[in-house]
């Protein structure tokens, strides 16, 4: 009763906008309502038109299949470990980059910064060439260091945490130092602890990233074995044949985490993106 | 006088440096700008000199600038580059039109609604452009997909969205858009909602409409936003990849090329990497043009 209270207050326009916004916002789900709800169907009933909104049971081997004759657990476990592995080392990276940035003071500091905020805008993609013959020339290619170690190469973290460090007031610093603490402790000891909200933002929206990269891991999981979920079920998709129901599965499957993780953290994501953007 | 003030800053300064360990900064920026300089630094200027050789993997010859020309005499690459643009501009227009339309309509609803529609609007941009090119893939299909079944119940018949020259790019388009402007309306609602309510509460009491209030306060407002959110769609449209690759392949007939397909056959395929690199070199300059106007933003911050 309520809520139809409220309803009859706002202006007609108002009313009617935002029942259109709702009607697109619950469309925009359908893509991914359809993917979910088609990975439990068998190819057959994939095909059938017009199609059921559900599935008539919970028919699970397009996933018994994905994970018995395709090596998707391995991916799945690539993916885990490449993204979990990027994620951890690039926040400590910026973290201790952008504390530095926030509260130490050394020489040509402003420039150094500004270098890094400048490169926050070009598309790695546009030296990928340049980039691969890198790779090429460490031999890395199809390991798990090339998945990794350039994907840290990123500043986005210490731009997006050095604002948080700033926010720390100096005197916290410099009490700890009275106490005898050398720079390292208090980073480790004061600082991070401190960070933490900023930092979990950043960890999420990271590692969001790294799962969904797709072309460098392209370039580099020659081997099947190292293809990671991505690679792994696009590349599923464009082999030719007609099982749908382990193409949609694969599909799901690399869609799942990101849903579940945005499900658990979806404040985190929103304080992420903001900070990451221009402020007022 | 002079003097023994210099002598106490000095003496300060001393103090200073005492506690103050001027490398423990180098020390801790030290990891991260070893990676700046060797994964992204020398990369670009690898790259500007790798565009002035005709080159493989395996051996190079200098040719100065004959890649470029070699670029702008190519049909594909200027089709690439009409394509890029025609996809930046569309982007960016509905990309903006549409996060302003979200933005404007919720921001000063309940924080529950504003939440479900933020999220909704934004789990696809979470799930990656790699499963949501592989989603429209299957329902694009002309032989069994959802929408030719329903343009079919329209009476239109055998319709192939993705293998007809006029409708490929717009249809790419829409996919990239929906897979793209959650994070535009993310934006635009967390600046709409920083803004003080005592302007719009002034305007109302003035007898302004709520159409009013939107386009004469909250648009020019959140100008900012729109700029940022301007400059980083145009950059990601520039590096647009994986739709392409897992819808089209450039086709039919190179009319869903863009610039980076274009770069990422001629590197990865042709092992054309000279041509490749001086595409590359094109769009960084494109990009770092374009993200001028944005750096200045960062400086006033300071």
């Amino acid at each position: 009763m309520k809520l139809f209270k409220k309803l009859g207050r706002m202006e007609k326009s108002d009313l009617i906008v935002n029942i259109i916004v709702t009607i697109l916002a619950i469309c925009s789900l359908l893509p991914l309502f359809w993917l979910v709800t088609n990975s439990f169907k068998p190819s057959a009933e994939i095909y059938k038109m017009p199609p059921d909104i559900l599935p008539k049971s919970l028919y699970l081997d397009n996933y018994k299949e994905l994970f018995s004759n395709q090596p998707a657990l391995r991916w799945t476990f690539n993916s885990f470990l490449v993204s979990f592995v990027t994620t951890g080392l690039s926040v400590i990276l910026s973290a201790a980059a952008a504390y530095a940035f926030a509260k130490l003071k050394f020489k040509g500091k402003n420039i150094i910064f500004a270098i890094f905020i400048a490169s926050l805008m070009i598309p790695k993609e546009t030296f990928i060439v340049p980039l691969f013959k890198i790779i090429v020339a460490f031999d890395w290619v199809d390991t798990y260091q090339a998945l990794i170690v350039p994907n840290l190469a990123t500043c986005f973290g210490v731009f997006m945490l050095k604002s948080f460090f700033e926010t720390i007031p100096d005197s916290i610093r410099e009490s700890a130092k009275l106490d005898g603490a050398n720079e390292f402790t208090i980073f480790f000891k004061l600082m991070l602890p401190i960070a933490k909200p900023g930092i979990g933002a950043l960890f999420i929206l990271n590692f969001v990233t790294f799962w969904n990269d797709y072309m460098w891991q392209l370039l580099m999981a020659r081997s099947k074995g190292m293809n990671t979920l991505t690679v792994g079920v696009a590349g599923l998709m464009q082999e030719i044949s007609p099982n749908m129901g382990l193409k949609v599965a694969g599909a799901a499957i690399a869609a799942m985490p990101m849903i579940v993780i945005f499900v658990l953290f979806q404040k985190y994501f929103t304080k992420g993106i903001t900070a990451g953007a221009v402020k007022e | 006088m002079e003097n023994s003030i210099d002598l106490k800053k000095e003496k300060t300064k001393k103090k200073y440096r005492g506690i103050e360990n001027p490398w423990s900064g180098y020390l801790f920026i030290a990891p991260q700008l070893i990676l700046f300089l060797l994964f992204i630094l020398y990369p670009v200027i690898e790259g500007f000199r790798m565009s002035l050789f005709q080159s493989n993997y395996v051996s190079e010859t200098f040719v100065g600038l004959d890649n470029y020309i070699y670029l702008f005499k190519d049909p594909v690459f200027l089709k690439s580059i009409a394509n890029t643009i025609f996809f930046v501009v569309a982007i960016v227009a509905l990309t903006i039109a549409f996060g302003l339309f979200v933005a404007t309509a919720v921001f000063d609803k309940s924080a529950k609604y504003v939440s479900f529609i933020r999220g909704s609007f934004y789990l696809p941009v979470m799930v990656s452009m790699v499963v949501m090119s592989m989603v429209w893939n299957f329902l694009l299909n002309p032989a069994n997909g959802l929408i030719a079944y329903l343009l079919g119940n329209l009476g239109f018949e055998n319709v192939n969205l993705l293998g007809d020259k006029f409708w490929v790019m717009p249809v790419i388009i829409f996919v990239t858009f929906v897979g793209n402007v959650g994070q535009a309306i993310i934006l635009y609602i967390a600046s709409m909602i920083g803004i003080p309510a005592d302007y719009f509460e002034a305007a109302e009491i003035d007898g302004a409409t709520r159409w009013q209030r939107i386009t004469k306060i909250l648009i020019p407002l959140v100008k900012p936003t729109t700029l940022y959110l301007t400059v980083i769609n145009i950059i990601a449209v520039l590096k647009i990849f994986v739709v392409i690759q897992l819808l089209t392949g450039g086709g039919p007939n190179n009319s869903s090329v863009t610039m980076m397909y274009y770069l990422y056959q001629n590197a990865f395929v042709y092992n054309n990497t000279g041509i490749a690199a001086a595409v590359g070199v094109l769009m960084f300059i494109v990009a770092l043009l374009l993200s001028l106007p944005q750096f200045k933003t960062f400086g006033k911050q300071k």
